[in-house]
């Protein structure tokens, strides 16, 4: 399978008693948005830790193709899934740094190639050239974010100021700093009323589109995922009931059911 | 004024008078003393009395007042908006004001022994302040331990210094190198802590190394101290009335009259230069990826995390980086008091250092000026009460994390602005 | 053997003084989630008010029994006042600040607290002669006699005693029960109808009560007190509490007995000029390798 993203593999994550995961397997393609849907505590953002490395899974695999190589996501502690593996997170409870500008928050966000830039900051202390280029350039890539989720003019004010449509966008855009493989999203409509939730989905398209950037996507307004995910997996109790496109999706039985219960 | 109202705070007040007596009565109003070494009570009712009373008439003011204050709200009086503002617009003048003033300093009609040693020392805290900002202002780690590099450095300066004989020039940066290693051997294993237990293994840390000076006799002399350390020299040319044989001093070089002024001239411009490093060093390096990265870890680690910011050695630079300075401030300490023992690195100075940087607003480099001439100002007025200036000190700490938590200067300036790049 | 036996009889004693701070501790990281700093020197008040209260009883010719039933009750009765008012100038206005605010105003406290009693009480050590003599020896026909004093029976069963009570307390009151809701969740508790207020200051109250007796019995065990024992016992008693898994109260218990038993042993055996890194050592490493403790529960970082 190689034209596959993401190969989820037999994951299983325990906690005490709890299985949260039971044995999951999926796939998520290239320039992709698969959407991972189920009722409140079915275990998605749980399976979104394991895959970013904020918990580890207790059985099973992950690989992500990069490259046309095989990269075990399980090997990967937390940052350096972002920093090695490039995958890219955003949360249920919106993460920004609150108390620094958005423009702050974009370049914290290219630490990595910044830091080598600035050789460790000993050429940053001397106020290198060749640093000052690079960090020119990180201000120019913040900028063409900036400006397609319409914040350039509000770059120097503090993110935690920023009304919250405006967070959720930028929380994403701040991942898509990091040039991600694969952006993980978790419920990134929540709390957007339609027009934002609107933008929201031509942002994702964008990304899919034009950044040819695998998204994998959890939410619960439906209007976001049926109106843009290419695929589509359901789980319920940390299982998988269901796999497939948006429409076929609509139309299944048990996805029906795990939603609102069997008639009795 | 409403009698409800009145009757109210009349009780309250009371209350409060009853608790008094009961906090001050045992303590204050039963003195134990020691006569023939056994503990007789010496009864001291008319303090306590007087104290007591101080709390009931206190609380009963502080009950009007808020309730006037309640009548008339919304008028906007904050003294501390108006110094924000004034040293917001006006900061770099302010600033630069501050610099000339502390190179001519010494040359100012009042500027006596005494005005200098207190100079030299507040230039110390400063300095302690501005390294231990970037610990706790930037990377936001509650380090309770700071004075042990203060110590390392001081020690290893000492050491360095007398054993090999070696000059300031070489000892400092060593010393300081030294405090910095030591800061990643400590950080090392502590740095993934939460925030309060952070906090306290550094004050463990801080403990342990001053155990160990305090025991460790064959390199420390323990107790006794370190003695006969180096004084520095003006690059070769001690400060000396009457020098070895054919040793040129400050002095005869300059053909000045000799003056013990001289020398603590010296290691107040010393001092000087040190604590400016440090503040143009901060002020460089927060605008630098590692310091952004410091500052985004304070905010949110998890998110730095999500974006492949490596927590552990972000933190790890800042803890050596501050244990550096701490470091160097030691290396200074030592070569000025000739003298150093484990009883001047007590986790006291720890506790002073952090009131500092906490009072002066977390990563604020003004801020810590302002704080510690306060501070200190403060610990120096009341010189000749030795515990009741400690009593105000630990109060201050409190009141400012009470009424103004985020310190003197609250404002923070984004560390690159997208104006200036158009 | 016999020294060992020692070793483990002053190890239990010194054991049950540090659990009894340790619970102060645990309680309000378990309400408030803060370092209460200013808990070891609330013990060493309620070391002060006990040796007032004893010399003043030595001047009476009251039974030995009734002055250390009232000592106790007068230690712990002053200082809750002290718990509760620290609680209430320092720690209640920085509810919704900043998370080190109440550790830096606790430090703050800590400080006041210390020079306050060295300004009102003098900074030199104060010495209180033996409350309780005696006890018992044994094996003293070997080269090493054990003794088990009255002292050191009177600590542990006041120790057991009070914790026995604590635990009916806590399980059984109604107070009790609103407190440990106020550790699980705080505004629902609020909402409930429950003055979470009034039992948060309870917890500061019964922390402190138990730190007053800890600090009883550690003036009649030493006969030493000075100003600044509260410091270094509170640093051990907060490790006994990480030990035992903060927010744990029988692992606070936990804790305090083995870091007595670890101090004791270590000076016993190993070296006593180094006896207080051998807590600061054990604190380090627990907090580093074993934050949870015996009976805490795990700390899930919550994405």
């Amino acid at each position: 399978m190689r034209d596959n993203l993401l190969d989820v593999e037999n994951l299983s994550m325990r906690f005490g008693g709890l299985l949260a995961i039971d044995d999951l397997s999926f796939s998520a393609k290239k320039d992709n948005i698969t959407s991972i849907i189920g009722p409140n505590g079915a275990g998605k953002t749980t399976v979104f830790n394991c895959l970013t490395g904020f918990y580890k899974a207790t059985s099973g695999s992950m690989f992500l193709n990069k490259d046309n190589k095989k990269l075990d996501l399980k090997k990967f502690s937390d940052f350096k899934v972002a920093q090695k593996a490039g995958v890219a997170r955003t949360f249920q409870n919106i993460r920004l740094f609150p108390q620094m500008s958005v423009l702050e928050n974009m370049m914290v966000a290219q630490h990595n190639k910044l830091m080598i830039a600035s050789g460790f900051s000993i050429l940053g202390l001397l106020n290198a050239p060749s640093f000052l280029k690079k960090e020119k350039e990180a201000v120019e890539i913040s900028k063409y974010w900036l400006d397609i989720i319409n914040l350039t003019n509000r770059a120097d004010d503090n993110a935690g100021d920023l009304p919250y449509g405006d967070q959720r966008k930028l929380e994403i855009v701040r991942a898509m700093c990091i040039n991600p493989h694969l952006l993980c999203l978790d419920e990134p409509a929540a709390g957007l009323n339609a027009k934002e939730s609107a933008e929201l989905n031509k942002l994702l398209l964008f990304i899919k589109n034009e950044k040819k950037t695998g998204i994998l996507l959890i939410e619960h307004d439906m209007s976001v995922v049926m109106g843009i995910s290419d695929h589509v997996v359901v789980l319920n109790y940390g299982k998988k009931i269901f796999e497939g496109t948006a429409k076929e999706t609509k139309n299944s039985p048990e996805v029906i059911e795990a939603y609102l219960g069997t008639e009795d | 004024m409403n009698k409800n109202f009145f009757q109210s705070s009349i009780k309250d007040s009371l209350f409060t008078g009853l608790i008094a007596l009961a906090l001050f009565g045992p303590i204050v109003g039963l003195r134990t003393v020691a006569v023939n070494e056994a503990l007789v009570v010496q009864p001291k009712w008319l303090v306590v009395g007087l104290i007591v009373l101080a709390c009931t008439i206190g609380r009963f003011l502080i009950n009007i007042y808020t309730f006037k204050k309640e009548q008339r709200r919304g008028e906007p009086s904050s003294i501390s908006k108006i110094i924000t503002n004034f040293l917001d617009t006006k900061g770099a003048q302010i600033a630069l004001g501050a610099v000339i003033f502390s190179v001519i300093f010494p040359f100012m009609p009042f500027a006596d022994r005494y005005w200098m040693d207190i100079a030299i020392m507040m230039m110390t805290y400063i300095m302690l302040g501005w390294g231990l900002n970037i610990v706790i202002g930037l990377a936001g780690l509650l380090d309770l331990g700071y004075v042990a590099f203060y110590a390392v450095g001081a020690y290893s300066y000492a050491l360095f210094a007398i054993h090999f004989g070696w000059s300031f020039w070489i000892c400092l940066p060593l010393a300081g190198l030294f405090a910095g290693l030591f800061g990643i051997l400590l950080g090392f294993p502590v740095l993934r802590l939460r925030g309060d237990y952070l906090a306290i293994v550094t004050l463990a840390f801080g403990e342990m190394i001053r155990i160990l000076l305090l025991n460790w006799y064959d390199l420390t002399k323990g107790p006794d101290g370190l003695t006969g350390i180096p004084r520095p020299s003006f690059f070769g040319l001690p400060f000396k009335r009457y020098p070895d044989e054919g040793v040129e001093t400050f002095h005869t070089f300059f053909g000045l009259e000799y003056s013990p002024m001289q020398r603590i001239i010296f290691l107040y411009y010393l001092i000087l230069i040190l604590a400016l490093i440090t503040n143009f060093f901060t002020i460089k390096i927060r605008k630098l990826p590692v310091g952004r990265a410091w500052e985004a870890l304070r905010e949110d680690e998890i998110a730095c995390k999500s974006l492949g910011v490596n927590p552990r050695n972000t933190k790890l630079t800042a803890f050596a980086v501050g244990a550096m300075f701490g470091g160097f401030a030691g290396s200074f300490f030592a070569t000025r008091q000739a003298f150093i023992s484990p009883e001047s690195f007590t986790f006291i100075e720890s506790a002073i250092i952090v009131a500092i940087v906490v009072l002066g607003g977390m990563g604020s480099q003004t801020g810590v000026v302002l704080s510690t001439i306060f501070l200190i100002g403060l610990i120096e007025v009341f010189r000749d009460f030795e515990s009741y200036r400690m009593i105000a000190f630990g109060g201050a700490m409190v009141l400012i994390m009470v009424f103004r938590p985020k310190g003197i200067l609250a404002t923070r300036k984004p560390t690159i602005t997208m104006r200036k790049e158009k | 053997m016999e020294y060992f036996l020692q070793q483990l009889i002053n190890g239990l004693t010194l054991g049950s003084v540090y659990g009894l701070i340790a619970i102060g501790y645990t309680m309000v990281y378990g309400i408030i989630g803060m370092i209460n700093f200013a808990h070891g020197d609330i013990f060493m008040v309620g070391a002060f008010v006990a040796l007032i209260s004893f010399i003043l009883f030595a001047l009476t010719s009251i039974a030995l029994p009734i002055v250390l039933l009232l000592t106790l009750l007068i230690a712990m009765v002053f200082t809750a006042c002290y718990g509760w008012t620290v609680e209430k100038l320092a720690y209640k206005p920085l509810r919704k600040s900043f998370r080190l605010a109440p550790l830096i105003s606790a430090l703050g406290m800590s400080i006041v607290l210390q020079n306050y009693v060295q300004a009102a009480q003098g900074a030199r050590i104060k010495t209180l002669q033996p409350v309780i003599q005696g006890g018992f020896n044994f094996f003293e026909d070997s080269n090493f006699t054990v003794t088990l004093s009255y002292l050191q029976i009177f600590i542990v069963i006041v120790t057991i005693v009070l914790m026995a009570i604590f635990t009916l307390f806590i399980t059984r009151t109604a107070l009790g029960r609103a407190q440990r809701a106020c550790e699980q969740d705080r505004t629902m508790t609020a909402l409930m109808g429950i003055n979470v207020d009034r039992t948060i200051s309870m917890t500061f109250i019964i922390g402190s009560s138990l730190a007053s007796v800890a600090g009883m019995m550690f003036v009649m065990y030493y006969g030493v007190i000075d100003f600044y024992i509260g410091f270094l016992a509170g640093i051990k008693a907060f490790t006994a509490a990480v030990l035992g898994g903060i927010g744990s109260i029988p692992g606070a218990m936990l804790g305090g007995l083995l870091i007595g038993l670890i101090e004791t042993f270590w000076s016993g055996y190993i070296s006593i000029e180094y006896k207080d890194i051998a807590a600061f050592s054990t604190l380090v490493i627990v907090l580093i390798f074993f934050p949870t403790g015996f009976l805490g529960k795990p700390d899930i970082e919550k994405v």
